[in-house]
């Protein structure tokens, strides 16, 4: 990552970028849990093991919530972000759990630009979302970037 | 609830919440530590001229709040819990401090699996209002749900 600091027409679809080395604890999917999504494989190791998820694994909502730390230490304040107006689509693919350390692999899909806000466009950027092993998901975002000089 | 109970276009409320400013700048400390999220100063500066909640943090009070009205409904009534994923997230208007959103869930889709023959995929347009009935944000949720064992009684 350069020092760069970023506006809409910096980005061009088809540029990638990496980031990110978050490491997951069990302490902190548990808190995540209790505060946001309290059910058990979210809470418990032997309720995880019993489900679907085979072992306690993080809330999908905490790892959007991870993935959006992770952008945002590499990327958001290096922007002229103001913030996103949506997700067209995100896949929970693996489990994450205690002791697994995520990164970023996230690529320019597209740009648009807006009628409605002169001063600004949508970059649609591709996170691609991994532990030490394998993809864990993936998010397609549309966050809403200043133009030079807005 | 079986996916086979589960009926298309019943819209419910599950519940409201009250933000704070305290409880939306920790949340965006935690985790989109974005000046607008996390410093007064800077926000009213930006151009939403204030604090608001980061988008993450006013999803993940659907989730709470879909937790807890599931678990009203009874020991019954909850035995999904685990999703593929969400389509058509949209962050439509800025949460700030102070205000209160109503969150609703409607089941707009049922999805037989081939390949899971135990489960069924469920779809579900989740929505966030204010007390005008202005909606701040909607998604459409997946969530697999359990299929009724053959035998079992409803």
């Amino acid at each position: 990552m350069t020092s760069t600091f970023y506006h809409f027409e910096d980005f061009r679809p088809g540029q990638r970028f990496g980031f990110g080395q978050y490491e997951v604890t069990k302490e902190e999917i548990i808190e995540f849990a209790a505060e946001f999504d309290p059910q058990p494989h979210h809470m418990d190791e032997e309720a995880g093991r019993r489900s679907i998820l085979g072992g306690l694994a993080a809330s999908g909502w905490h790892v959007c919530a991870m993935g959006m730390r992770m952008f945002g230490d590499a990327f958001a304040n290096q922007t002229a972000s103001r913030g996103g107006v949506g997700v067209e689509e995100c896949r929970w693919m693996k489990p994450v759990r205690p002791g697994d350390v995520l990164h970023i692999e996230m690529e320019v899909v597209e740009t648009r630009i807006l009628k409605s806000i002169p001063d600004a466009g949508i970059v649609k950027f591709r996170w691609d979302i991994f532990n030490q092993r394998e993809q864990v998901a993936s998010l397609t975002l549309l966050p809403l970037i200043s133009k030079r000089g807005a | 609830m079986w996916f086979e109970e589960i009926e298309l276009g019943v819209k419910r409320t599950i519940g409201s919440h009250k933000f704070t400013q305290d409880e939306i700048i920790a949340f965006g400390k935690k985790y989109d530590p974005q000046p607008f999220h996390v410093d007064p100063v800077a926000a009213k500066r930006s151009s939403y001229g204030g604090i608001i909640a980061s988008g993450w943090h006013t999803v993940a009070i659907w989730m709470r709040l879909m937790i807890e009205f599931q678990k009203s409904l009874g020991p019954e009534a909850w035995r999904g819990g685990v999703s593929p994923g969400f389509e058509d997230l949209r962050w439509i208007k800025p949460v700030r401090p102070g205000m209160t959103l109503t969150y609703s869930t409607e089941t707009i889709e049922k999805i037989d699996l081939k390949s899971r023959p135990e489960l069924g995929l469920i779809k579900s347009r989740n929505e966030a209002r204010d007390a005008h009935g202005m909606l701040y944000m909607s998604f459409v949720g997946k969530g697999f749900i359990p299929r009724k064992p053959a035998g079992e009684a409803s």
